[in-house]
C-alpha cells in the first residue's frame, strides 16, 4: 500500500472510526472542516527532502518510517495510574499555579488556582475549549500561528492532532507561578499529535512550561507538537519546552510566538531526549517594541540527531529580538542550527541577534551551523555569531590544577557552557531539573 | 540621516567605462548554443581531439543540469543566453609589442586608462579583448626563470602534457551548471606555470574587457604554482554598457604546491546588464599559502565564491572580499574553505556595501572533515547599508565533523551612523566627504591589501561619485 493510502486510512480512523471519531462527533462543524482542508494540504504537500535548504541535513523520510506508525489512541487514563516515570518528573516541579497531564495525546487532568479561574483564567484540553465555543479557540486554533499551510508537518498535525492545551489570560491579570504541561508517551510505534494554544491579553503576565517524556522504545514513536503563542499588548509571556523522550522518540515541533506592541514573548527549547529532535521556531515581532529572547539548548550523545530551525520576523520598526542557542555533542551525535534573522522592508530601528554555539566532545559528533541574515531596512543592528570548538583547554587544566580529575573538569566545563544559556531564563524548578537532567547525561559519557 | 543628495552622490553607479569601441571580430558563432557551435569553437582553435570530446562531455552535462533555484534571480538568464554569442575572435594573430595592437583597441585600453605604469614597469600584461588574448608581453628576466604566463590556448598548444595533467581536475565540468557551460565553451584566458622555488616579486597581470554586444565571456584560467614558488596574479574587468544583459562565466584553477605561496586579485567592474557567474577554486597542499582578494562591484548578478581546498598538512587559506551593490545590482558573492588535512588555517573576511536597491548578499562554506584535526577557521562579514530600501543577507554554513576543530563566524550589519556623520561635519567636513570617508573606512581593511594603483582606483570611484553630490 501506499504511503497515501496508509495515511488517509490514518485519518479515517482518527477522525472517521475510532474512539477518536466518536468523540469527534461532539465537535464543533467548523473544526471538522479545518481537519479536512488540512488534509487536503497533507496530501497535496509532498514530504520535506534533503534537497530543500530547509531540512538539507534532516532526512525524515530516512528517520521516519511515517507508513508504519499507529496513531496513538486510547481513553482517558486515571492520575492514579500515572506511569512512574510521570510521577517523578511531576514531583520534581515546584508550586505550579495550574498543571495539565496528558497521556499519549490524551489530557487526563486538569488543575488551575482557584483564584485564577476567577479572575478569568482559562486552562482546558483544547479539544473541550473547541467545544465550549471559546471564540479564540475558533479564530485562533491552525489560522494565524502555525496554520495546515506551513508544510507537510503542520498541516498532519492540524488534521489529526488529538487534543493539547488553551490557555487564555485575561486582561492586566498576572499569573506569577508557572502553568504546566506534563506529557507522556507510553507506546511505541505510535505517531501523536498535540496542538498549544496560548492567549495573553493586554498587559497579562504567564509563564508555561512544556515537558514530555516516555521511556526507550525499540521503535520510531513520532510526537508532533504545534505550539501557537500570542502575545497582545504589553503582555509578558515565557514558553519553556523540555524535551526528554527515551529512545526512540521522534519529536517534531512548529513553534510560532506573535509579540504585539510593547510584548515580550520569550521562549527556551532545550531537547535533552529522544533520537530525532527537528523544531521549527518563528518568532514574529508584529509591533513596535515588541521583545523576543529565544534561548535553546540542546546537549546529543549516541546517535542523537537535533536539528533546530529558527526565524526572527522582524515586521513592526523599533522591536528587539535576541537568540542564543548552545549545544554539546558527544557519541555520533549530530547537531544542526539553522537560524533566519529577517528584517522585513519598513522594520526600521530593528534590535536583532542571533548567536549559536557548539561544543564537539567526541570525534564522531558532528555540529552544523548556519547563521542567516536577510536585511530589507537600513537603519538596524543585527549581528550573528557562531562557533564551533572544543572544551576550553585552559578551563581544564585551571580545574585540574585544583585536584578535579579530568571527567569531573569536563562535566564542570560543559554545564558551565550550557548553563548560560539557563542563567537567562530563571524559571522556577527548570534551572535544577535541566542542570539535573544534563548531569544524569554526563554520567554516561 | 544624510540628505538625499548625499545619498544620491554616493553611489559608484555611474558607469564611466560605458563606451563601445568599434571593431570588427573577424569570426563568430551564431547566437545560441549547441554541439556544433562546440565544434566550431573547438576547429577554430584548432584543437586537439581529446579537447573537443572534453567539450562535448561537458555540454552535455551543461545541459542536463536544471538552473540553480538559489542565490540570485536566474529566471531571465535562459532568454539571456539564447541570445548570446559563445564565441568570437577579433584578430588571427597574437600580438607581441604594444605598437602592433591596432589603433582602435589601443584606444579602448588608453580610455579605460590602464596605468602607463602597468605596461612598462608590471613584468607580464595579458591584456584580454573579447575572446582571445590580443597583447601578451612578458619580462625577460622571467621567461629566463621558466615562467610560462600564456593565453590559455597557446598553453594548451605549447604545454599539452601539463596542461592535460591539471585541466579541469580543480573544478570537474560536472562540478556546476555554469562550470559545465564553460567547460564546454570556455575561449580565453591564462595558463600560468610558476616553476619550483620561483619568486616573482611583481603581480603578472591580464586585463581584460568584453566589447562586442551579446558576448558571453567565457575565460579560462589554469595556474600551477611550483613547491615553493611565490607569485600573485592579477585580474580586471571592465565592459561597456549595452542595452541587451550579457553574460559572462569563468572557470579559474589554481594548483598550489607544497609550501608555495599564492595571491590571485580580482576588481570585477562589469557593466550593470552583466550575469556574473565564476568557479574559482584553489587546491593547497602542504604548507602552502593561497589568498584570494575578490572585488565585486560590477555586473547585475555576481554570483562568485573563491574557494580553498586545503588539501595537505598546514595549509592556509584566505579569502579577502569587499561587495559593492548599487541600483538594481545583486551580489551574491562570498567564499569557501573547505579543510581536509591537519593543522590548516583559514580565514575569511567579507565587507559589503548596498545603496538605492542594491542588494549584496554573503553566502560562504566552512567545511571541515573529520580527520582535519586542529583545523582552525574564522569568518567575518560586516554590511553597511546607505539606503531604506537597501538590502544585505548573510548565508553562512559551517559544517563540522572534527572534534579538534575551532570555527568562529561573526557578521554585522549597520547604518552609517549619524553620530559619526556629525562628528565628522563638526570638524568642518560637508556631509558627502564625511560620507566618503566613513565608507573608505569601512572597506579599508581590504582596500589596503590591494596594489597600490587599485586601491587609488577603488578610494578614487568613490571619490568621484561623492564630489558631485554637494548642492
Amino acid at each position: 500500500m501506499t504511503q497515501t493510502a496508509v495515511m488517509r486510512e490514518d485519518v479515517r480512523r482518527a477522525i472517521g472510526r475510532t474512539a477518536v471519531l466518536e468523540e469527534g462527533a461532539a465537535d464543533p462543524g467548523w473544526l471538522n472542516a479545518r481537519r479536512e482542508e488540512a488534509w487536503d494540504i497533507y496530501e497535496a504537500t509532498p514530504l520535506p527532502s534533503t534537497r530543500s535548504e530547509e531540512w538539507r541535513y534532516t532526512d525524515v523520510a530516512r528517520l521516519l518510517p511515517l507508513d508504519e506508525l499507529e496513531p496513538a489512541a486510547g481513553g482517558p487514563a486515571r492520575v492514579a495510574a500515572l506511569p512512574e516515570g510521570l510521577r517523578r518528573a511531576m514531583a520534581q516541579d515546584r508550586e505550579s499555579a495550574g498543571r495539565i497531564v496528558d497521556v499519549d495525546g490524551r489530557v487526563v487532568s486538569v488543575e488551575l488556582d482557584e483564584a485564577l479561574a476567577a479572575q478569568g483564567v482559562v486552562l482546558s484540553s483544547l479539544r473541550e475549549a473547541a467545544r465550549a465555543g471559546m471564540p479564540e479557540v475558533e479564530s485562533l486554533l491552525a489560522t494565524e500561528a502555525v496554520p495546515a499551510s506551513d508544510g507537510k508537518f503542520a498541516a498532519l498535525n492540524a488534521a489529526l492532532w488529538s487534543d493539547g492545551v488553551f490557555l487564555y489570560v485575561p486582561r492586566g491579570v498576572r499569573v506569577d507561578r508557572t502553568i504546566r504541561l506534563s506529557r507522556w508517551i507510553s507506546r511505541p510505534g505510535t505517531a501523536t499529535f498535540t496542538r498549544i494554544l496560548i492567549v495573553a491579553e493586554e498587559l497579562s503576565r504567564l509563564s508555561f512550561v512544556d515537558e514530555i517524556l516516555s521511556p526507550d522504545f525499540s521503535s520510531a514513536t513520532l510526537v508532533n507538537t504545534a505550539v501557537e503563542l500570542f502575545s497582545r499588548g504589553g503582555a509578558q509571556v515565557q514558553y519553556v519546552s523540555l524535551q526528554r523522550m527515551g529512545e526512540g522518540g521522534v519529536y517534531l515541533a512548529n513553534q510560532r510566538t506573535l509579540a504585539e506592541r510593547d510584548s515580550t514573548l520569550d521562549t527556551l527549547n532545550v531537547a535533552l531526549g529522544g533520537s530525532v529532535g527537528r523544531v521549527d521556531l518563528n518568532a514574529r515581532l508584529l509591533g513596535p517594541g515588541a521583545n523576543s529572547d529565544m534561548l535553546g539548548l540542546y546537549f546529543g550523545d549516541s546517535n542523537q540527531h537535533f536539528d533546530f530551525n529558527t526565524s526572527q520576523d522582524h515586521v513592526a520598526p523599533n522591536a528587539h529580538s535576541d537568540l542564543l542557542y548552545k549545544g554539546a555533542l558527544d557519541g555520533a551525535a549530530r547537531g544542526i542550527f539553522r537560524g533566519i534573522i529577517r528584517v522585513h522592508d519598513g522594520a526600521q530601528g530593528t534590535d536583532a541577534y542571533q548567536t549559536n554555539r557548539n561544543l564537539i566532545l567526541s570525534d564522531e559528533a558532528i555540529s552544523t551551523s548556519l547563521p542567516n541574515l536577510e536585511i530589507e531596512a537600513d537603519d538596524v543592528r543585527c549581528s550573528h555569531g557562531a562557533t564551533v570548538g572544543q572544551l576550553d583547554a585552559e578551563a581544564l587544566f585551571y580545574l585540574m590544577s585544583r585536584g578535579l580529575r579530568r571527567e569531573q573538569a569536563e562535566r564542570l566545563v560543559v554545564l558551565g557552557f550550557l548553563g548560560e544559556v539557563l542563567s537567562k531564563l530563571p524559571l522556577g524548578g527548570v534551572v535544577e531539573k535541566v542542570t539535573q537532567a544534563i548531569e544524569a547525561k554526563l554520567r554516561y559519557v | 540621516m544624510p540628505s538625499n543628495e548625499v545619498i544620491q552622490g554616493l553611489g559608484l553607479d555611474d558607469y564611466k567605462f560605458g563606451f563601445v569601441t568599434d571593431s570588427e571580430p573577424v569570426f563568430k558563432t551564431r547566437p545560441g548554443l549547441d554541439e556544433e557551435v562546440v565544434r566550431q569553437i573547438s576547429a577554430r582553435k584548432d584543437e586537439p581531439e581529446w579537447m573537443l570530446k572534453r567539450r562535448l562531455k561537458a555540454l552535455r552535462i551543461y545541459q542536463a543540469k536544471p538552473m540553480p533555484q538559489w542565490g540570485g534571480d536566474l529566471s531571465e538568464l535562459e532568454e539571456t543566453l539564447s541570445r548570446t554569442y559563445f564565441y568570437s575572435k577579433p584578430q588571427e594573430q597574437m600580438e607581441r609589442s604594444w605598437d602592433d595592437v591596432p589603433e582602435n583597441i589601443k584606444q579602448t585600453f588608453e580610455r579605460l586608462g590602464i596605468p602607463e605604469a602597468e605596461r612598462k614597469i608590471l613584468a607580464g600584461v595579458g591584456a584580454q579583448y573579447d575572446s582571445e588574448m590580443v597583447y601578451h608581453s612578458l619580462k625577460e628576466e622571467w621567461e629566463s626563470k621558466g615562467v610560462i604566463f600564456d593565453s590559455i590556448e597557446d598553453g594548451l598548444k605549447n604545454h599539452p602534457e601539463l596542461f592535460r595533467k591539471h585541466f579541469g581536475t580543480v573544478i570537474p565540468a560536472a562540478d556546476n551548471k555554469f562550470a559545465a557551460l564553460n567547460s564546454a565553451v570556455w575561449s580565453g584566458g591564462s595558463f600560468v606555470y610558476i616553476p619550483p622555488g620561483v619568486q616573482l616579486e611583481t603581480p603578472l597581470q591580464a586585463y581584460f574587457r568584453v566589447n562586442q554586444e551579446r558576448l558571453g565571456q567565457f575565460e579560462r584560467t589554469l595556474i600551477i604554482a611550483g613547491e615553493g614558488s611565490r607569485a600573485h596574479y592579477i585580474e580586471g574587468c571592465t565592459a561597456p554598457v549595452y542595452s541587451t544583459d550579457s553574460f559572462h562565466s569563468g572557470v579559474i584553477e589554481i594548483v598550489v604546491n607544497r609550501d608555495a605561496y599564492f595571491r590571485y586579485t580580482t576588481i570585477q567592474n562589469w557593466s550593470n546588464n552583466m550575469y556574473n557567474l565564476v568557479t574559482q577554486r584553489a587546491l593547497v597542499q602542504q604548507g602552502a599559502h593561497m589568498e584570494w582578494l575578490d572585488g565585486n562591484l560590477g555586473s547585475k548578478l555576481t554570483m562568485k565564491y573563491p574557494s580553498c581546498y586545503l588539501m595537505g598538512e598546514g595549509a592556509h587559506g584566505e579569502i579577502l572580499s569587499i561587495a559593492y551593490a548599487g541600483d538594481g545590482q545583486h551580489q551574491d558573492t562570498g567564499g569557501k574553505v573547505i579543510h581536509v588535512a591537519p593543522r590548516t588555517t583559514s580565514s575569511i573576511v567579507s565587507k559589503s556595501i548596498s545603496k538605492g536597491t542594491g542588494r549584496a548578499s554573503y553566502r560562504g562554506l566552512c567545511k571541515v572533515y573529520d580527520g582535519a584535526s586542529n583545523a582552525r577557521s574564522n569568518v567575518e562579514c560586516d554590511a553597511l547599508l546607505i539606503n531604506e530600501t537597501s538590502r544585505t543577507d548573510t548565508f553562512p554554513y559551517i559544517e563540522i565533523d572534527e572534534k579538534s576543530a575551532t570555527v568562529g563566524h561573526e557578521a554585522t550589519v549597520s547604518k552609517v551612523g549619524d553620530e559619526q556623520l556629525f562628528y565628522l561635519m563638526s570638524r568642518g567636513m560637508d556631509e558627502a566627504e564625511a560620507m566618503a570617508l566613513i565608507v573608505r573606512g569601512f572597506i579599508e581593511p581590504i582596500a589596503k591589501e590591494l596594489p597600490l594603483e587599485y586601491a587609488v582606483e577603488l578610494n578614487r570611484l568613490i571619490e568621484l561619485e561623492m564630489e558631485g553630490s554637494v548642492g
